[in-house]
């Protein structure tokens, strides 16, 4: 399967240069008695990182070979991740740098998307939300409101972040996890 | 609309209402006519509006629906409509002043202020440096010059092969382009006034859409002859879409139409 410019939609996913793509912004545009062109905004699926590119009309982009399928996370074993498919039960093994600092989201059961290309997982997905029990945190300070209206807590999946000086440990939060772990309320 | 039509009526300028059903649609070899019974849409009013000129009209303008396929976009519509004018007696650089003072009073009717336009050349643009094919001059264009042309700019000078409809002088075409709001607004020459030159470029337009696959446009024969009784004389072609774009801040074409 290949793309022409004209088919180009946000999300469709392409190749470029043995890279896997997603395009998530593009524009025709024809300058004054010009040739046409559309422009690009593309997403390394590998790396996250955004690239312009501007394509002639009638250019083709080849379908990148990635599949996102539906997981659950099992269990962690020095340092590899096992995944179990919701809809086929296959299971698989995903190594700890491809999640990054996403890992310390991870708790059994959670459901996640995981993005394969040519059939090697690349990226996980995590839910938006998570949550969580604070496994740890410092108790509240009396009479200390004006300055630290936040302190540090540990969840009982593994993360780490600031919460509201009322957050026991025990009570169940809900995390935002885009960006890094971020306290969203107390459930 | 009515701002614009009023300012042009008080400056002596005749309002015409050119066939939209023609059979010689366009020059532009990049111009993709839409067909329509026996002939096709026209792209612009430029040709019947020329003949109007050579039978000796001297200030004309149509406000019109255009039609070119294969553009589509956020700032591209298959139906869009035009404002066409021509000055006789002029050159390119006497349209300026006409058209910053329609674009004050169309400014002033929806309660913004009238936008103060720098000029610049396509050589100042590509600091000396034209590319000379297209290919790399289209490209480089896109990818670098269009996205900085946020203020309100005139363009002027383009590459004689460039020149569409226009008169050369020298390396290049006298010909200029209206960006408001980051928006290609519009686009003028001083008019071409040589019957055979036109009919060379005809040719030349022809024999390119021969390499890209394309049908030739048919050659208008009725425009051949009118230009060869052109007075010396300047037109411009404002997308009105774009222009109620450019002073609303509305991010797609498909908000300032009635829809489809």
């Amino acid at each position: 399967m290949a793309y022409e410019t004209s088919e180009f939609r946000n999300g469709l996913k392409v190749e470029i240069e043995g890279n896997p793509y997603s395009i998530v912004y593009f524009q025709f545009v024809k300058p004054g008695k010009g040739t046409a062109f559309t422009r690009t905004k593309l997403k390394n699926l590998l790396t996250g990182a955004v690239i312009e590119r501007t394509y002639r009309t009638g250019e083709i982009l080849a379908e990148a070979d990635v599949e996102e399928q539906p997981m659950q996370f099992l269990y962690e074993q020095q340092g590899t991740y096992t995944f179990m498919n919701t809809e086929s039960y296959e299971q698989v093994e995903i190594p700890g740098k491809v999640l990054g600092d996403d890992r310390v989201f991870l708790m059994e059961n959670l459901e996640v998307s995981v993005l394969f290309y040519k059939g090697r997982a690349v990226n996980v997905t995590l839910p938006n939300f998570i949550e969580s029990k604070v496994a740890w945190t410092e108790p509240a300070v009396k009479g200390n409101t004006s300055n630290n209206i936040t302190k540090a807590a540990k969840l009982e999946c593994g993360a780490e972040l600031q919460v509201p000086i009322f957050i026991k440990e025990g009570d169940l939060l809900k995390v935002d996890t885009r960006e890094g772990g971020a306290y969203v309320s107390r459930l | 609309m009515r701002a614009l039509r009023e300012a042009l009526w008080e400056q002596g300028f005749i309002e015409l209402e050119p066939p939209l059903l023609v059979h010689g649609p366009a020059l532009e070899a990049n111009l993709e006519p839409v067909r329509a019974g026996d002939g096709y849409l026209h792209t612009s009013p430029e040709f019947a509006l020329k003949r109007a000129l050579a039978a000796g009209l001297p200030r004309i303008f149509a406000i019109v629906p255009c039609f070119r396929g294969e553009e589509h976009g956020a700032h591209h519509g298959a139906e869009f409509t035009m404002l066409e004018l021509y000055l006789s007696n002029a050159n390119y650089l006497d349209l300026i002043d006409v058209v910053e003072g329609l674009v004050g009073r169309a400014a002033s009717a929806v309660g913004v202020a009238p936008p103060s336009f720098q000029r610049v050349t396509v050589a100042q643009l590509f600091a000396g440096e034209v590319p000379a094919n297209d290919d790399d001059f289209y490209r480089h264009w896109v990818e670098r010059i269009d996205p900085a042309l946020v203020a309100p700019t005139w363009v002027l000078d383009y590459p004689s092969r460039q020149a569409a409809l226009a008169e050369i002088r020298g390396p290049v075409a006298e010909r200029l382009e209206l960006y408001l709001g980051g928006l290609e607004l519009g686009n003028g020459f001083s008019e071409l006034g040589d019957g055979e030159e036109l009919r060379a470029r005809f040719a030349e337009s022809a024999a390119q859409r021969v390499r890209m696959g394309r049908e030739p446009h048919p050659v208008d024969e009725g425009v051949i002859e009118a230009t060869s009784r052109l007075p010396r004389c300047a037109g411009i072609a404002i997308g009105m879409d774009r222009l109620v774009m450019a002073l609303t801040g509305a991010g797609d074409i498909g908000d300032v139409r009635v829809p489809r």
